[in-house]
């Protein structure tokens, strides 16, 4: 595969150790700017970014996200903003919201990846405890951190393998038979 | 026995916010990450006592912060998942022994 983007979705990996490395602030708005790109069910774009680097505030971050391995330099924090559900009538189930979180994630991480960053992701964690630790506004309901860095040198962390699927094993073509 | 203090204060409410948290997340999560995350609190309360614990205790912490990582990233070999957490309750096992030694049987 030598399309480059191609090639960038399939060697991008979760990355669960990283270095203390800091990342570049141009980089992080480069990521942003990316994420600003990624699809949104009717076009609603009810996604807000925070972005946290303080040291402190990334540990007490961590403290309360057991899912969260990484002591990454910086976090990404993907919020639903409720206003723009209000403004739209639409109720905080509303599918298309966690569909845009999803899009949200992926362009990030691929951004990240394009850049040379390692990423990864996490839900994880306590959302009332982050509310408390970053004074989150009330509309806004925290929904992933990415996690952003530099990849460690170790294998410390590593999923196995995941089984040798292909994408045959996950798809059907057309419709069903008749039992 | 050992008396040491082994975990200061920080320490102890920073193990409490991953027991609390792990509690709450659970209950949205696939049942089999219920070991994953009292491993990690394993791994974290490990980590900040290692130094202060006495000699008796350090080999099983020591093994506890090397081979958690590995091991709760690879849950889904199952078999090999409960041999590794045997293996953990053996050596805890012999660790309370070193701590509190079993009067021999004299019947
Ligand atoms: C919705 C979602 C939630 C996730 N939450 C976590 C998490 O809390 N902690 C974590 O370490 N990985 C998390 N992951 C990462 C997955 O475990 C990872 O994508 C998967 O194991 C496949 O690895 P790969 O992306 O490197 O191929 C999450 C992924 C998704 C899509």
């Amino acid at each position: 595969m030598s399309e480059p983007i191609l090639e960038n979705i399939r060697t991008r990996r979760v990355v669960r150790e990283m270095t203390d490395e800091p990342v570049a602030r141009e980089q992080i708005e480069t990521i942003l700017e990316a994420a600003r790109w990624a699809p949104s069910g009717g076009n609603l774009r009810p996604n807000r970014y925070i972005v946290i680097q303080n040291p402190e505030t990334r540990r007490l971050i961590r403290l309360v996200s057991p899912g969260m391995f990484q002591k990454a330099p910086a976090l990404i924090l993907i919020c639903t903003n409720g206003d723009v559900l209000a403004e739209h009538s639409l109720p905080p189930t509303d599918r298309a919201l966690l569909i845009d979180i999803g899009t949200a994630a992926q362009t990030i991480m691929l951004a990240a990846h394009a850049l040379g960053l390692a990423s990864g992701p996490v839900t994880s964690y306590s959302k009332e405890a982050v509310k408390v630790i970053l004074n989150l506004p009330e509309s806004y309901s925290p929904e992933m951190f990415i996690c952003i860095g530099h990849k460690a040198n170790t294998t410390k962390r590593g999923m196995t393998a995941w089984k040798k699927t292909s994408w045959r094993d996950l798809t059907h073509w057309e419709r069903f038979p008749d039992a | 026995m050992s008396e040491n203090w082994v975990l200061k204060e920080d320490e102890a409410i920073e193990l409490l916010a991953l027991l609390i948290t792990s509690a709450r997340i659970q209950m949205e999560e696939p049942a089999h990450y219920g070991p994953l995350r009292l491993l990690t609190a394993t791994e974290r309360l490990s980590s900040a006592i290692i130094e202060r614990a006495s000699e008796k205790s350090r080999d099983f912490l020591q093994a506890n912060i090397e081979r958690i990582p590995d091991m709760h990233m690879q849950m889904s070999d199952t078999d090999a998942y409960a041999a590794g957490l045997d293996e953990l309750c053996r050596r805890v096992a012999e660790t309370l022994l070193r701590h509190s030694p079993l009067p021999e049987d004299d019947s």
